[in-house]
């Protein structure tokens, strides 16, 4: 027994390391074009990067172009993550393996959250702009589903490791359903909610960045179109936008967290 | 006296588990202070939660407050449960409400359901909370907590809130393992007068044999899933506890 169980773990072992091996010589990197390849990369880079009065005048005069697809940017991930969230607290219920509900049923759904969550947020972004054509409102539903499809997920997951004390402690002085799910429940998913739902918003911030690329609105279809045209301060300026933006974000969320830990 | 808690035949057995409590026949008056002993694993934590019905057992009948607890429906039972209350072994505290939320908690079976979403105690429960507090010496930490509590503290806590149910039965499961002599003496005199002032009756499983002597009216022995000694503290003599916490034999010892 336990040699097998120890055979399994090393032929376990070797595969990830082939995968590892395999992945990093697909690479084909061309050694010989190496050098000038990285120098190419940061003189693409140092290009994005404004040098002199000039180009700072220039990426301040981009301010009226950038101002509106940033704000729906915005705008796109809080009403995905804020719709997404609101639609996936009921399912959560129904997904957890622990709920009230059958067994089968919790199963069936999380089968269903697997296979969407597969498919990435451009695709959806894709199906959903052929529907109802281009604009923010294709790219706010993608995001919204896919948010909807990662965090009932996450909170049923969350639903699954309460703790039985609490619950019981409540059932004990008599409290019914509500005050069990109330006082026995909230406590202790909350934190989680909060947690996952915040970094869902980070996440799709990135993500409605991402589905603006084949126009469903926001600042990606800015950032592609500077590179394609070489308009790499334009690049720039979207880039450190995004950089900021997930960063201010990223805190925020840090301080929102630690108040309701 | 009536019987507080009539229980007959009880058996159950934990799912894909050997069974725990078998052929357990037990009547207990009101006003008793009931000491229940045995070892590690006889199942004294089993039978207390068959008896406010959090276990439904697999066999036999609880009758508690004259009331068949088995037969009840989860509606009724929440009812029921409003006059036992129970302290848990392992406190089932909510470690991220203060101490006094987690003491209301306690109230929660007489509060309607929407002000309890809220977080809405009516003033008279958060003084009788209050007044719980102060009677197991935690008064300066009502705002504070419960995570940031020692297991001692905790389990006060724990015995603050099932004090403000104000039930009629009291389960309680360890409710003094984790605290110092002085401690566990105060936490002692408190059920006792709880017991001489509002007819109380307790049930209290502990290890502590010379603290069962002190305060019990009468000792319960559980071994084996039944019960083999049950008589008053003075007839507990040594030779008694030895044989209630003597190590079933194994078959193959023999
Ligand atoms: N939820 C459960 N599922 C399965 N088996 C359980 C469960 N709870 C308890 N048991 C088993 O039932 C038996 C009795 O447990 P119980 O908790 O009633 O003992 P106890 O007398 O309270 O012990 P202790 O003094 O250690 O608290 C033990 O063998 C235990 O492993
Ligand atoms: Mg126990």
């Amino acid at each position: 027994m336990k040699i097998i169980a120890m055979l399994s773990r090393l032929v376990g072992f070797l595969a990830l390391a082939a995968l590892i091996v395999w992945s990093f010589v697909g690479m084909e990197i061309d050694r010989a074009h190496l050098p000038t390849g990285v120098a190419a990369g940061f003189s693409f880079v140092g290009r994005m990067i404004p040098h002199g009065k000039a180009d700072f005048r220039y990426d301040l005069s981009l301010r009226d172009q950038i101002m509106q697809p940033l704000l729906d940017t915005i705008q796109m991930a809080v009403v995905g993550t804020v719709a997404g969230a609101i639609m996936a607290f009921p399912m959560s219920f129904f997904a957890a393996r622990t709920s009230v509900f059958p067994r089968s049923l919790s199963a069936a759904i999380k089968s269903y959250l697997n296979v969407s969550r597969a498919i990435p947020t451009i695709v959806y972004a894709l199906i959903i702009l052929s529907a109802i054509g281009l604009g923010k409102t294709a790219g706010s539903i993608a995001i919204g589903y896919v948010t909807f499809i990662s965090l009932s997920k996450l909170y049923a997951e969350a639903l699954e490791s309460v703790s039985q004390g609490p619950i019981d402690a409540v059932r004990a002085s008599g409290g019914n359903s509500v005050q069990v799910f109330v006082y026995g429940m909230m406590p202790q998913v909350f934190p989680h909610y909060l947690a996952t739902s915040l970094y869902s918003f980070e996440y799709n911030l990135k993500d409605s960045f991402i589905v603006g690329i084949v126009g469903a609105g926001g600042l990606g279809a800015q950032l592609l179109d500077s590179i394609h045209e070489f308009k790499l301060l334009d690049t720039g300026v979207i880039i450190a936008l995004l950089i900021v933006l997930v960063n201010v974000v990223d805190y925020c969320s840090y301080r929102v967290r630690a108040v309701f830990s | 006296m009536p019987d507080a808690i009539v229980i007959k035949q009880l058996a159950h057995t934990y799912r894909g588990g050997a069974p725990v409590l078998h052929g357990l026949d037990l009547t207990i008056a009101e006003g008793e202070f009931v000491g229940l002993i045995g070892l590690s694993g006889a199942g004294k934590s089993t039978l207390l939660r068959c008896i406010n019905g959090l276990i439904t057992p697999t066999g036999g009948s609880c009758i508690v407050l004259g009331e068949a607890v088995e037969k009840m429906p989860e509606s009724e039972r929440r009812l029921l449960r409003r006059r036992i209350g129970m302290i848990f072994q392992e406190f089932n505290l909510v470690d991220r409400l203060t101490v006094l939320k987690n003491v209301l908690i306690g109230r929660l079976g007489y509060l309607p359901t929407l002000s309890s979403c809220l977080h809405r105690f009516p003033a008279s429960d958060v003084s009788l909370a209050r007044e719980c507090l102060a009677q197991v010496g935690l008064t300066e930490f009502e705002g504070r907590r419960v995570r940031d509590l020692s297991g001692g503290q905790k389990q006060r806590v724990a015995v603050a809130r099932t004090i403000a149910q104000g039930a009629k039965i009291i389960l309680a499961d360890e409710a003094t393992a984790n605290l110092d002599v002085l401690t566990k003496d105060e936490i002692m005199d408190l059920l006792k007068d709880l017991v001489r002032d509002t007819g109380a009756t307790v049930l209290f499983s502990m290890h502590d044999i010379a603290l069962a002597r002190r305060y019990c009216t009468r000792i319960i022995g559980l071994k084996n899933g039944a019960i083999t000694f049950d008589a008053a503290p003075d007839q507990l003599d040594d030779a008694a506890v030895a044989d209630v916490l003597a190590r079933a034999e194994h078959g193959a010892m023999k």
